[in-house]
């Protein structure tokens, strides 16, 4: 056995264990990475009585430390850099980090310039990416069940030869 | 009071029972690019039309190949409306979370 297959078992191993714990509730701080709050109204929209996310047992909580999860929104600007570094290492681990909206994904409309970092996984890495600008709230809590493994991915990669 | 109160009971329960039920979205909204690998010939229109330029064209070893990025797509439809042969289509979809980038990607590839 190689040490990349032991690394992997590893992986595997510790996957579940964040499973585990992840299982029952998750709780969520949500950053603002320079965003054009487009993806702060769906997240409003989450907790109304129409979509009312803590049936699932999803919270969204007023600081890092509480959090399991971040949940960033925005293409990563200059002046937000340092503020979405410090928050990464306030959140305990085990963690997982959520970039929502197209432009914490890639830049989105953006891009990537000098103000704009273009996507969040150049700074800190990413569990999980919800498309869309801005995503449903439907499509806010899909991804969410995707990363407590509650929901089965949709979406594949399709090469086609023609 | 009570008149809140009633109001209240005659409201009832307003929550979506959305993972159970499926919600499809309304008639226009526009979701996933879907692309039609046979009408597509590679001419480009789209990627100038892009705004993200989540969309490209490269060759590798004789091969054409078009590439679709979900992730960074602003949906604007403009792909679709550019495309002189119909071979982009905005589909109603919208579950698109995903645990890799690699998962986000529609590829052709055609030979030349």
């Amino acid at each position: 056995m190689t040490i990349e297959d032991e690394r992997e078992i590893m992986g595997q191993r510790l996957h579940e264990k964040i499973k585990n714990i992840f299982g029952r509730s998750l709780s969520i701080r949500e950053v603002d990475a320079g965003s054009c709050n487009a993806c702060e109204v769906e997240i409003t929209a989450l907790s109304n009585p129409i979509y009312d996310m803590e049936r699932f047992g999803i919270h969204i909580v007023a600081s890092p430390r509480h959090a399991d999860m971040l949940l960033v929104t925005g293409p990563v600007t200059r002046n937000m850099e340092l503020a979405l570094l410090k928050t990464y290492n306030a959140t305990p681990e085990p963690k997982l980090v959520a970039a929502m909206g197209s432009c914490a994904c890639n830049g989105g409309i953006f891009g990537e310039t000098y103000a704009s970092g273009g996507g969040v996984d150049r700074f800190i890495p990413v569990d999980l990416y919800i498309p869309g600008c801005p995503p449903r709230p439907q499509a806010v809590i899909f991804g969410l069940m995707v990363a407590v493994d509650k929901l089965e991915q949709k979406i594949r990669k399709l090469e086609v030869k023609a | 009071m009570f008149e809140i109160l009633i109001k209240t009971l005659k409201t009832g329960t307003v929550t979506t029972k959305y993972p159970q039920k499926p919600d499809i979205a309304p008639l226009g909204f526009r979701g996933k690019p879907e692309l039609l690998p046979e009408k597509c010939n590679f001419c480009g229109e789209c990627v100038k039309a892009c705004p993200p330029g989540v969309i490209w064209l490269d060759e590798e070893k004789g091969e054409k190949r078009f590439t679709l990025s979900c992730c960074g797509c602003i949906f604007c439809g403009m792909c679709e409306e550019v495309c002189p042969c119909g071979a982009i289509r905005l589909t109603r979809e919208y579950e698109l979370g995903s645990k890799t980038k690699d998962d986000l990607l529609t590829i052709i590839r055609r030979r030349v």
